[in-house]
């Protein structure tokens, strides 16, 4: 529970963003659910808005710490319960996170998740499934992940069932790269020959085809000592490239690339596999404050440079406004700001720029001195 | 094609609907009890063709549909309503598979099934039609198939496929009949006379908790007439059969699919039993699309219930 003094403090400084800062672009925002949160992620659903300007008088009068809206369009989205609400279709919507030990584990390794957003969007959602970019929307999640929402209304028809599929594409369910490979008989031998992807199939094959020539190229040891043999590896590659894989002597040759197969998938939208096929789901609204952390629920501009925790800052870090706090737990060394931060130890007491002292005492770390 | 042929093939189509309002059709009592015939016959599997030579046999037989509709539609249970779907779908498939690809295709074309074609033979159709109509199988898995640029790769026969998923799909949307006219009410009683020899008495004897998450999903959807497909079948099956459930429940229990045919089943059942097939692991479970939980068990058999996990504890404690 957030102690009472950092919440107070809290609400104050969000109010205050939502009134200024906070810039909303939410297509058919009336035809949306919200909910809110402040002790869970979601305390009080099936709130409705007839506007922006209405939407945004609620967040600077009530400032819950965490806003959410449906990823569906209804025809009366305050109805209860669901099924009154008159289901009109819903965005397909992917949940990127990473787990990592501890609280603050997870900041190192964001770039692990932006990697994985990167290759949701290009590999899959524009390669395999055609959407176009304007319609693909990534938003940092406040604290660690992102959420990619599809805009694109030749999705919103589908029901759960069909999200699931495409759930299962895009984390590689049931996927089974043997099974891109046939025997076939070589006519009056009794030899039969390996018939395998080329580089330039579609989808999965191709990938795992790419995906296995460039390991050969810079890790071909991996795959087997042979392959430093620049002869031999030149000579696989060439065969791979016409859908031959037989042009090497390693007999369980497929059985190796196994590791490679793992790798095609993304698989950090595992565990929310839910929220793609789950077609009431709420997601928290882009660019509203993510109340865990103060960062800003952000829509991305350019993912291959974005920093979240330089990028979606909400308060000052500039140093001109600072706050006083007390640790009430060992936090670790962090960068934040563009600033690299000492580690600090409970009960130690410090002043700090306004934005890294809320996302310490939000994430239950310091309180006010 | 003369049209009254077409809607006797499809009767589902708009262009059925319209013969009948322009022919302005009355729900007959003949009709109705042409129309419960339709239901029985598929109820037995039957899917054969149309025999009508006249075209006022032709217009009653597509009228035969509609009052079939009425009944199911009065009748409100889900296990006629999806074997007549079923059986509606694969009837349509005959057909379709017969037909000009003109005629296919315009089939195909009312559900929003519209390929492409590529060079090679090879149809494209946008992935959201692919996944809304794909039958519920592995070859039909979205990972399985080839993908680009929005579209999915598919051959004829497989969009023939799509289409009579199409079909069924909207076959089983039946609007509730509240204000039924005296034949249909009498036709529902002559159908439900039937049904406790159709509806199978469930006979599964589980508890709550006494099979693995994929089991219990693949259960609870046999018990909602859901059509499953092959693998899921089978993996089932082998399960059931390999916790020791007797060949004649399986039936039983299996008779709730909508496809059911009870001389396959069981000739099924007792190939598994004398071959003595093992049930398939988690990964192979996870390839069929089955596995829904991460239960690290290896195998479902494998599957500890709350009881079983208990005296486990219990033995290990004793032992200690």
């Amino acid at each position: 529970m957030l102690d009472d003094k950092v919440k107070r403090f809290a609400i104050g400084k969000i109010s205050e963003y939502y009134a200024t800062t906070a810039k909303f672009a939410i297509p058919s925002l009336e035809k949306r659910e919200f909910g809110i949160g402040n002790i869970k992620k979601i305390d009080a659903r099936h709130l409705c808005f007839n506007s922006e300007q209405e939407f945004r008088g609620y967040l600077v009068s009530n400032t819950p710490l965490f806003v959410s809206h449906s990823a569906a369009f209804y025809e009366r989205p305050g109805a209860t319960p669901i099924d009154k609400k008159g289901w009109l279709g819903a965005e397909l919507i992917f949940d990127l996170d990473l787990h990592a030990d501890g609280k603050y584990g997870v900041y190192a390794i964001l770039d692990k998740v932006r990697e994985d957003a990167i290759n949701l969007v290009e590999k899959f959602l524009v390669d395999d499934f055609g959407v176009d970019r304007k319609n693909i929307i990534i938003v940092f999640s406040g604290n660690r992940g992102y959420h990619i929402h599809v805009r694109d209304p030749d999705y919103f028809d589908l029901g759960i069932e069909e999200r699931r599929e495409i759930a299962d594409y895009i984390n590689g369910t049931g996927l089974n790269y043997r099974n891109f490979f046939e025997e076939i008989e070589i006519p009056g031998r009794k030899l039969t020959k390996k018939v395998g992807p080329k580089p330039s199939d579609h989808g999965y094959r191709g990938r795992f085809a790419r995906a296995v020539i460039e390991k050969l190229e810079k890790e071909p040891k991996t795959i087997s000592t042979v392959f430093s043999n620049d002869e031999k590896r030149t000579k696989f590659v060439d065969g791979i490239i016409n859908g031959d894989w037989n042009k090497t002597s390693i007999a369980d040759i497929i059985e190796r690339l196994e590791p490679i197969a793992k790798e095609l998938p993304v698989h950090s939208i595992d565990t929310d596999v839910g929220v793609t096929q789950d077609v009431s789901k709420l997601i928290r609204v882009p660019n509203s404050i993510h109340g865990e952390t103060g960062l800003i629920a952000k829509i991305v501009d350019d993912i291959t440079t974005f920093k979240p925790l330089d990028d979606a800052i909400a308060f000052d870090i500039s140093g001109k406004k600072t706050i006083t706090i007390t640790f009430t737990e060992d936090v670790p060394k962090l960068d934040f700001g563009k600033t690299s931060y000492p580690e600090f130890k409970k009960d130690e007491k410090k002043e700090l720029p306004e934005a890294l002292a809320m996302f310490f005492m939000l994430k239950g770390s310091a309180i006010i001195s | 094609m003369e049209l009254a042929d077409f809607c006797v093939k499809y009767p589902f189509s708009k262009k059925a609907k319209e013969l009948l309002d322009s022919e302005n059709i009355q729900l007959s009592e003949e009709i109705v009890s042409k129309g419960l015939s339709r239901i029985k016959n598929a109820l037995a599997g039957d899917t054969s063709r149309s025999s009508a030579f006249h075209k006022s046999d032709k217009v009653e037989e597509v009228a035969s549909y509609a009052a079939a509709r009425m009944i199911l539609g009065y009748m409100k249970n889900r296990y006629l309503t999806n074997r007549f779907a079923v059986a509606e779908a694969k009837r349509a498939n005959h057909y379709l598979s017969k037909e000009d690809s003109a005629i296919m295709n315009e089939v195909a074309a009312e559900f929003g099934i519209v390929s492409e074609n590529e060079s090679d033979g090879k149809l494209l159709v946008p992935i959201p039609t692919f996944v809304k109509f794909a039958p519920k199988s592995i070859d039909y898995k979205l990972i399985n198939r080839n993908v680009h640029d929005g579209k999915v790769e598919l051959i004829y026969r497989e969009k023939i496929r799509l289409t009579e998923e199409a079909v069924k799909k909207r076959v089983e949307q039946i609007p509730l009949v509240k204000n039924a006219s005296e034949s249909i009410k009498k036709a529902a009683e002559d159908l439900k006379k039937d049904l406790p020899k159709l509806e199978p008495m469930r006979t599964i004897t589980f508890k709550e908790g006494d099979n693995p998450p994929c089991i219990e999903k693949l259960l609870e959807q046999v018990k909602k007439h859901e059509n499953l497909n092959h693998q899921a079948r089978w993996s089932l099956a082998v399960y059931l059969v390999g916790k020791g459930m007797g060949i004649e429940k399986v039936v039983s229990l299996y008779s709730n699919l909508p496809d059911f045919n009870e001389k396959i089943t069981r000739y099924q059942l007792e190939h598994i039993k004398k071959r003595g097939y093992t049930v398939p692991g988690c990964s192979t479970m996870l390839t069929y699309g089955l596995c829904c939980a991460e239960c690290r068990i290896g195998n479902p058999l494998n599957w500890k219930s709350k009881e079983e996990r208990m005296n486990w504890h219990k033995e290990r404690e004793k032992n200690a």
